[in-house]
């Protein structure tokens, strides 16, 4: 970017984000070089005992200084890049200094310190002052997957002058290409895979480092400047978006470059110096011995430019999305280039491409010439097919009155070409670089005159829609009453994954080969879908049985069964556990039971069969109207261990077919108003607030991560104590370590007094950041039982 | 004489009526003057030696004082029956603060508290509630939504393949073309769900979340339509006025398509962590359905139009319970399930 823009590189994002392309951020780049200057070392001297050497140089602005400099180039007579003290450098501010004895007043910097370059050898030795602050906006390139044309510079200036209403130059002249035959033979196999090749022999090559701004443009892109001829292949790249690779002209056999499929286990070694084995589905460019590139991907270390090329051949292709998209996969090798081609790249862009770096490499490499013309093949590139687009079909998809006028506008800026061929209709060719993929239908056209025009001018306006009810959906419903009912019984919801691994699926006896595998887990247990909720059910029990001495939970979700072919069937399920540390398993079971009775009016139980993972002689057939729908067990000890667990475990597409078949519609209800009411209010009361602030208000209680303790105080209090009063006593009196106080049961009788009762409570603590110490814990209690006595309350202790 | 003993006795009486504790004093004053052996009976008996005209006079004097005395018994006992009854509601207080016996409600997940504000939303503006399948197969969950093989959008999306050719699906949208099929235009729709994408875990990535699909068919539906039916929906989630910026996003299977930010609901814009200092937090991608799309619906698109968006419900639960760790969700810990979707706690 540069300065010529009346608008700030802060604004100019914000209207590229909502008018092209998420903009993720402008960064200033080169601010320092603003206090850079170029300095003249006019005398070096060694500094006794020290690697470092004093110099005195002079600044012209900020007259003569003395550095200390450890630079190994550092020597009398060059021009090189003076930082005064107070600038500040990566974050970093530049300060007098006592080195080695000697005041530094200031530093002497190399092309990395600078951000100019990457070398960090020595201290620069050029002219800086071409290179200027400027400013860099990032763009999301997640948003540009449909526009092979913004991966340029160029396409992003022609957004930049659609949105801005100023005319755009275009870097590239194309009337500097030679005529006449080129000096190599260029040979396509497959022209849907390459549509085009062009190529340029030049001669008479110095392979040097670039000058300091071609450096410093692509380090400031993220490029790493190699030497001039591989810098202007990249800088092209960056510029107009069309990839470009430099042979070394006299290592590649032949007089001709063929671009035809790998053979199978043909191999190359890349520029990365690695090896790589292909296929026949990689495309590649080579000569008469074999691969000299991996087309659209990377070029081969044996033929590319070093320090001794005198020749090159210069390629400008154009290759299919699809097949550079497969090999940069199946190489797992994602480059500047390949990126690039598997956008769909415009074919008519690669004699741009090479029109461009002609005139720079005659910059950047004096005395260099063309050898003969353009080497080329090429398919016929067919013109973009024009699109008819009619005003008021346009006007009623934007939902807007927007103006004929305003609409060829828009499209001329983006270089669309626009004939009125009746009244109110437009003929509309995307230009070619539009035309590869992102643009064909007028839908297209119609984002394009949409964001140009800018979303925020169209006036929201009440979709026309008939006012009817909308389909019942039963299963909604249905499901809504489970889980109603489920939480009016006490049980939590859970969500577990669906995926379950072998020895889960084996503790349930489920075989592994019944399962639908995954084909890439994240993690090795993780590679089979669930044929039952009990795994995820079971492994919540184990978990919370190490925290809590009784809960109640339940998930609602999907058993997935593999089928001969087609897509597997999914069975919604409910499973619902209770879990009791101590007892023994007689009041769970009741309760699942009940549950069943609460979901199913009229459901009963029958003795059945166990299963390997139930309780033996404790397992029992859920009945609905004379179905089976699904059972109630205890599961087996050697599943859980410690305490008991009972489950429900309910087909609820079978309890749906049985009360089809019956006639009822809603399955669930009757019967079931039981705590459903409470549960309703409390969903309700949670979503009602008039405010975003009460929307986003509920912050939930962080877990603790270090163990809990708990102990037992029993308070004597008066008969008209509440318990309420004296949990809130104990609460305000017990500390940042409280995490939750449990009434237990109240006393009335001898040996207490008449009049007076007994309330015992669980005091349980913990803390976020470490283990509590038994001397913390016993003075959170003596501090609670401190404030009760003080309050008038008598402790049993 | 009969006179001032007949005064002297109902005094007395009356004293004592007053003066009695307990009911069975007063029933035993009640005994001794006003019983069948009673000093009123006694008096009574005596009345026979009395001369006509005197006895008439006292019978009227004895009427009176047996009245009285009658009244002021009753009064009496209803004075001791209204102290026994407040003595025995004294009796019965209760501390209700006891937690009531029995099991205390459960909680449900809070992406069901979520998904149910936001279906219930839905329902009201006449959408139909649909599902689909988790597992799904190539051509529904990315050749029918315009995304063909070799699509950079495939890119995004990195999908857990099953035997068999079949895939988990990577987002709730292939449910716009059964939902398409099996209502037919006019519609309007939506489907929550769960998707999958191959992810590793860490607190802000799951490959197990939730969505919610919606699509509107309609022969008129245009992008005026889109923003304000957006700003409705917005309005109804989080009650409130909510600015909206569109900009154009990339989806296949829509055209044109959208990125819909939302002022951020915690700095209201100005600008924060939470929102990179942007002041805009991306919530919905939306857009116009591709006519593609409407096609491999079985709906003519030069017929009918249709809008299309997504809403990630796992995100809405979190932003709405400030749950900053998304593994919490699927992690089945009831210390921290249990604290959603209840009245207090
Ligand atoms: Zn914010």
């Amino acid at each position: 970017m540069t300065g010529a823009l009346d608008v700030t590189p802060q604004e100019l994002g914000l209207l590229i984000t909502v008018k092209t392309a998420e903009q993720e951020g402008v960064e200033t780049v080169g601010a320092h070089l603003a206090m850079v200057c170029a300095a003249r070392v006019v005398q070096v001297d060694p500094i006794a005992g020290s690697h470092n050497r004093k110099a005195v140089v002079e600044t012209g602005r900020y007259g003569r200084r003395t550095v200390v400099c450890g630079a190994p180039n550092c020597r009398a007579g060059i021009v090189t890049a003076y930082i005064p003290a107070g600038c500040v450098l990566d974050g970093r501010t530049i300060e007098k200094a006592v080195i080695a004895g000697v005041e530094s007043d200031g530093m002497l910097a190399s092309g990395a310190e600078l951000g100019l370059n990457r070398d960090a050898a020595g201290i620069l030795e050029l002219d800086v002052e071409e290179c200027k602050p400027d400013s860099i906006i990032e763009i999301d390139n997640k948003s540009l997957t449909h526009r092979p044309d913004l991966w340029g510079h160029h396409g992003m200036a022609r957004e930049v002058a659609a949105i801005l209403e100023r005319p755009l130059r275009d870097p590239v002249d194309l009337s500097v290409l030679p005529q006449g035959p080129g000096s190599i033979a260029v040979s396509i196999a497959d022209f849907d895979l390459c549509p085009r090749y062009s190529a340029l022999t030049l001669e008479n090559v110095t392979v040097a480092p670039s000058p300091l701004w071609l450096q410093y443009r692509l380090t400031s892109v993220g490029l790493n400047p190699i030497n001039n001829i591989v810098d202007v292949t990249n800088y092209v790249m960056a510029e107009i978006g069309q990839p470009m690779h430099a042979f070394d002209a006299a290592t590649l056999a032949g007089e001709t470059i063929h671009v035809r499929r790998a053979a199978a286990g043909e191999k190359m070694q890349g520029l990365d110096e690695q090896h790589y084995t292909l296929d026949e589905q990689a495309l590649v460019i080579a000569d008469a011995n074999g691969p000299v590139a991996i087309a659209g991907v990377i070029g081969g270390l044996s033929t590319g430019v070093t320090q001794t090329t005198q020749r090159i051949v210069l390629e400008s292709a154009n290759f299919q999305a699809a097949s550079i998209r497969k090999t940069s996969s199946r190489l797992k090798l994602r480059t500047d280039a390949s990126m690039r081609f598997e956008k769909s790249l415009d074919p008519r862009n690669t004699r741009r491409g090479l029109a461009r770096a002609l005139v720079l490499l005659e910059q950047v490499s004096p005395g260099i010439r063309v050898v003969g013309g353009v080497s080329e093949a090429t398919r016929e590139l067919s013109a973009p097919a024009p699109i008819e687009l009619r005003l008021d079909w346009l006007r009623r998809k934007l939902g807007c009155d927007v103006a004929g006028e305003k609409v060829r506008g828009i499209l001329h800026a983006l270089e669309f070409q626009v004939e009125e061929t009746a009244p109110e209709v437009f003929r509309v060719t995307p230009p070619s670089w539009r035309a590869t993929k992102d643009i064909s239908i007028k839908d297209d056209l119609a984002e394009e005159v949409g964001r140009m025009m800018g979303y925020s001018s169209i006036e929201p306006r009440a979709p026309l829609a008939p006012v009817v009810p909308p389909p019942v959906n039963p299963e909604r419903a249905f499901l809504q009453k489970v889980r109603e009912v489920c939480t009016g019984q006490g049980f939590t919801e859970v969500y577990n994954y669906s995926f379950v691994n072998p020895q889960q699926a084996g503790e349930l006896a489920l075989a592994a080969e019944d399962h639908v595998r995954v084909l890439n887990p994240i993690s090795s247990d993780q590679g089979l879908l669930r044929t039952s909720l009990l795994p995820g059910i079971v492994k919540n029990i184990r978990d919370n049985s190490r925290h809590l001495e009784n809960f109640r939970l339940f998930e609602i979700g999907f058993e997935i069964h593999k089928q001969a072919e087609g897509l597997p069937t999914e069975a919604l399920h409910l499973a619902a556990a209770v879990y009791s540390k101590a007892g023994d398993g007689v009041a769970g079971l009741m309760e699942a039971k009940r549950l069943a009775e609460c979901l199913l009016y009229g459901a009963g139980v029958r003795q059945t069969e166990a299963r390997p993972y139930e309780h033996t002689v404790r397992a029992y057939a859920v009945l609905y109207r004379d179905e089976v729908v699904g059972r109630v067990s205890e599961l087996h000890p050697k599943l859980v261990s410690a305490g008991r667990a009972a489950v429900l475990y309910l087909d609820l597409e079978r309890v749906r077919e049985v009360s089809i078949v019956e006639g009822t519609g809603s399955a669930a209800g009757r019967g079931s108003a039981g705590g459903v009411g409470a549960s309703i209010a409390a969903a309700t009361g949670a979503s009602a607030g008039t405010s975003t602030a009460a929307w986003v208000g509920e912050k939930y209680k962080p877990l603790p991560r270090y163990p809990s303790s708990s102990f037992d105080l029993s308070v004597i209090a008066g008969e008209r104590v509440t318990v309420a009063e004296v949990e809130q006593r104990m609460t305000s009196l017990a500390g940042e370590f409280l995490q939750g106080i449990e009434f237990v049961r109240q006393y009335v009788g001898a040996p207490l007094a008449e009049g007076q009762k007994s309330l015992s409570f669980r005091v349980t603590v913990c803390s976020m950041d470490r283990t509590l110490s038994a001397e913390e814990i016993a003075s959170v209690r003596a501090r609670i039982i401190g404030g009760l006595e003080q309050a008038g309350f008598e402790l049993r202790i | 004489m009969t006179d001032q003993v007949l005064e002297a006795l109902q005094t007395s009486a009356l004293a004592r009526i007053q003066a009695s504790a307990s009911l069975a004093d007063l029933e035993a004053v009640r005994v001794e003057v006003l019983g069948r052996k009673g000093t009123l009976a006694g008096i009574s008996k005596e009345m026979g030696k009395l001369a006509p005209e005197e006895k008439a006079r006292i019978g009227k004097l004895l009427n009176t004082a047996k009245q009285s005395l009658e009244q002021a018994l009753e009064r009496r006992t209803a004075q001791f029956e209204d102290a026994a009854l407040d003595s025995r509601l004294a009796s019965e207080w209760l501390d209700l603060t006891v937690p009531a016996p029995g099991i205390r409600p459960g909680s449900l997940h809070p992406v069901t508290l979520v998904q149910k504000e936001i279906e219930d939303l839905f329902v009201s503006m006449g959408f139909a509630v649909l599902s689909g399948p988790e597992v799904e197969t190539e051509y529904n969950n990315f050749d029918a939504l315009n995304i063909p093989q070799d699509h950079p959008a495939r890119d995004m999306q990195d999908t857990f393949w099953l035997e068999g050719g079949n895939l988990l699906r990577t987002h709730t949208s292939p449910v716009q073309v059964r939902g398409m099929h099996r209502l037919g235009p006019p519609l309007r729709m939506i489907a929550p769900g769960r998707v999958f994408r191959n992810e590793e875990v860490d607190p802000s990535h799951e490959h197990t979340f939730y969505q919610l699909e919606g699509m509107m068919v309609d022969r008129e539906v245009s992008v005026a339509h889109l923003i304000y039916f957006m700003k409705t929906l917005l309005k109804g989630i989080f009650k409130r006025d909510v600015a909206v910026r569109l900009r154009p996003g990339y989806f296949p299977f829509v055209e044109p398509g959208f990125e819909l930010d939302i002022h951020c609901l915690l700095c209201d814009g100005a600008g924060c962590p939470v929102c990179k200092q942007s002041g805009w937090l991306e919530l919905l991608p939306c857009g116009l359905v591709h006519p593609s799309v409407l096609r491999m619906g079985g709906i003519d698109p030069e017929e009918w139009n249709g809008f299309a968006f997504g809403l990630g419900l796992t995100r809405l639960a979190m932003m709405r319970y400030a749950i900053d760790d998304i593994r919490l969700l699927q992690g089945g810990d009831l210390r921290f399930l249990s604290q959603f979707g209840k009245a207090s706690n």
